[in-house]
């Protein structure tokens, strides 16, 4: 068989998916979209004894009805695409729940291995799982593996392999009862023929899907020869039976489904008789408690901060250090003025800035990815509930205000996980308050010169005002552009589990990644601009008040006179902080022309401590930079809400700062 | 009978019946949540939202839909 294997990985969230994915493929692995879609897709590739074999990872569901998108594109996935084999992976902890995804995937006609995952974890809550009966009973192949190491890992493989070849059929006898087999089975007959492609997908699905008034299954008939037809006899037999059951076809429905998951259960495992207490209960006990979980979270988060800018601080004084000598090699090789201007002054110098963030906010994801892999940030969207609640969000919006202390942009990206759209909206218009790890470069900086002896207290401030404006603009909108009753909060808890180093970091790199790449592009290009901005017209002096760019700041700087800083300079530094925040250190060193260790100096001259707050105050608050808008763009698939936000944050940041700066001048303050 | 959200922590329930949209009633199934399934309260606080035990799984439920569901003492 010469053709590549293409296989599919399904199966409920935290079941131990992505884990499995990630051992298949190592690093070998593309990360991307789903077509016009903004849920993530993943790919990747492997060879096994020279065979060919390509995975594709699902995104993680419970079920495949049409309810959220996620299981759309699952299910579409396995009917349009047709992948060999689907690897269907149970969590043998919680087998019940995890088999209701497995019986549908028979249903629907995908040739199914069910890889059971977490068997250590079972055996020591005392479950014993039969296999082979488990495997008797589905008509598939049933294989116990362990996704963090190799265990059953060639097996498994060796399973997918001869299924490719030959399709296992799956059980037939998961029944609905008499009276709606009966209609099932009326309505199969009638179905067009063209529905019954090549694919040899049962029809009984279909029959299944119709009478659960599946949207999508419904357009797709319609579409069909004789489709009405068989929709109107659909809504017959929907009508008949919602007299016998109630209005609840769907519960007998999953009743039946369930029904037939108890005795799979019942004869293929066993189960202590008393539930033993785990220790992710023990766990649970005083982190979810009602007066400790708080303090709880607050040292987690204490933790996270400390762990992340201790052990980054070195590595970004040795990328600051590389970078300064790269800057004086190439000015000293270079002889042509302009060129080695470009180079060591712009290009080296922007990019180098910026690079210099680099491990700090991989730390910060890295961090996050090992609290999220273990289990706690679950919690930690229990806790915040409460709270998220009073600005119309609930607990699992938490997640990505989090990610956004180290970038907003896939901070943004991962509202995707919020199942309403005004959630989302909502999460990504606040979003940009938590202040990131490219503002940070700036409050060091004016910390440094003009509050030496509280400096952390000034930043941890600063910090806390983005929360505080960010909870504030949430009642503000719940009140006014998101009116209405807050989407339900439905989720699960997951055990707690020992998280792996090699998937935190894939984490980590997938969302740092999208930090690399905007220094790579954008930013690169708008140093390269803000250097000719800096050095037309010709025979000006670089950055000098003269130059293209002062001229624009000598107009735009008494906007800011108000807040205190109204020099040319400062509005200079900010229309750079619109490309990138972290700019602003770096401009601020060309503008003044000194290097960063006699900036401080330079900006005592011209700045107050009163306004340099004022002006840190502005920078955490006023329009999140370019990639920011750009991702909001994306993400709503609109240009009004990037433009509200470009707008609405900008007047509060202007407002803020006058309120700070004349507030101060007022109580006395300099 | 009475909500879920009433039922006090460490008590185990029985569901009646969920009085909500389609949508979110899907959802709770697809989670093994449905007449006749029982349920362990395993955190409820006077205030936010409770955590249960069901099947095997540890589920938390916002305060709202958890006055949806009708539940008795199993």
């Amino acid at each position: 068989m010469a053709k590549q294997i293409m296989m599919a990985l399904a199966g409920n969230p935290n079941c131990g998916k992505t884990t499995l994915f990630n051992n298949l493929t190592g690093m070998r692995q593309h990360v991307g979209n789903w077509p016009g879609k903004t849920v993530e897709r993943k790919d990747g590739k492997f060879t096994y004894m020279g065979k060919k074999i390509n995975v594709i990872d699902l995104p993680g569901t419970y079920s495949l009805t049409a309810y959220s998108i996620e299981e759309l594109i699952a299910r579409d996935y396995i009917v349009e695409e047709n992948p060999d084999v689907v690897i269907n992976i149970v969590d043998a902890t919680n087998l019940e729940r995890n088999l209701y995804l497995t019986i549908q995937l028979i249903e629907l006609g995908a040739n199914i291995i069910v890889a059971i995952n977490m068997n250590r974890f079972a055996e020591k809550k005392e479950l014993k799982i039969d296999d082979k009966k488990l495997s008797n009973l589905l008509g598939v192949p049933v294989i116990k593996i362990e996704a963090v190491d190799r265990i059953g890992k060639t097996e498994l493989i060796e399973s997918v392999l001869k299924a490719a070849k030959s399709r296992s059929k799956g059980t037939k006898k998961i029944t609905y009862g008499s009276e709606i087999e009966e209609h099932l089975a009326e309505l199969e007959k009638i179905l067009p023929e063209s529905i019954n492609t090549n694919k040899g997908f049962s029809t009984k699905w279909i029959a299944l899907k119709l009478i659960e008034k599946d949207k999508e299954v419904i357009k797709k008939i319609l579409g069909l020869k004789n489709g009405k037809e068989v929709l109107m006899k659909a809504e017959r037999i929907q009508e008949h039976l919602s007299q016998i059951f109630g209005e609840d076809v769907d519960a007998a429905i999953a009743d039946a489904r369930y029904g037939f998951i108890a005795g799979l259960i019942k004869e293929s495992m066993t189960r202590p008789k008393i539930d033993k207490i785990t220790m992710s209960d023990y766990i649970d006990r005083i982190v979810t408690n009602r007066f400790l979980g708080i303090p709880v979270f607050l040292f987690a988060l204490w933790l996270l901060f400390q762990l992340t800018f201790s052990i980054s601080a070195p590595f970004m004084d040795w990328i600051g250090f590389f970078f300064g000598w790269l800057a004086e090699v190439v000015s000293n090789l270079i002889a042509t003025e302009w060129l080695s201007s470009l180079l060591a002054d712009g290009i080296i110098g922007g990019v180098g800035s910026v690079l210099v963030f680099v491990p700090v906010i991989f730390m910060l994801f890295l961090s996050i990815a090992l609290l999220e892999d273990c289990g706690y940030l679950a919690r930690a969207a229990f806790i915040m509930d409460r709270l998220m609640h009073k600005i119309g969000l609930h607990g699992k919006s938490f997640i990505p205000m989090l990610l956004g202390f180290g970038c907003n942009v896939p901070a943004i990206m991962a509202t995707r996980t919020l199942e309403s759209r005004k959630d989302r909206i909502l999460t990504m218009l606040i979003n940009p308050f938590m202040s990131c790890g490219a503002r940070l470069p700036v409050y060091a900086l004016f910390a440094a010169a003009f509050f030496s002896e509280h400096q952390g207290w000034v930043i941890f401030s600063l910090y806390l005002l983005g929360i505080m404006v960010a909870i504030i603009m949430g009642l503000i909108f719940k009140k006014t552009l998101f009116k209405g009753l807050s989407s339900p909060f439905v989720m699960e808890l997951p055990p707690y589990r020992l998280p792996t180093l090699k998937g935190a970091l894939i984490h980590m790199w997938e969302r740092g990644s999208v930090f690399l790449k905007k220094a790579g592009t954008l930013i690169f290009l708008v140093v390269i601009v803000i250097w000719f901005l800096s050095s037309l017209p010709f025979g000006v002096e670089y950055a000098s008040q003269n130059s293209v760019i002062g001229r624009i700041g000598t107009f735009i700087a008494p906007i800011f006179k108000p807040l205190g800083f109204g020099t040319w300079q400062a509005s200079v530094a900010l229309g750079f902080g619109f490309a990138a925040k972290e700019v602003i250190v770096g401009s601020f060193g060309t503008l003044y022309g000194v290097s960063e260790e006699g900036l401080g100096k330079a900006l005592a001259q011209t700045f107050t401590p009163l306004s340099a707050y004022a002006f840190m105050v502005f920078v955490l608050l006023y329009v999140p930079c370019m990639a920011v808008i750009a991702v909001i763009k994306r993400e709503t698939n609109s240009w009004k809400w990037p433009i509200f936000t470009v707008i609405y944050t900008t007047v509060i940041a202007w407002s803020m700062a006058f309120i700070v700066y004349q507030g101060g001048l007022l109580l006395g303050f300099t | 009978m009475m909500p879920l959200s009433m039922s006090g922590e460490g008590t185990e329930v029985t569901i009646h019946c969920v009085n909500c949209g389609f949508g979110l009633k899907r959802r709770l199934c697809d989670l093994g949540l449905y007449d006749g399934t029982r349920v362990k309260v395993v955190k409820n606080d006077v205030a936010g939202p409770i955590i249960i035990k069901v099947k095997d799984s540890k589920l938390v439920l916002g305060r709202g839909q958890a006055q949806k569901i009708m539940v008795e003492k199993a």
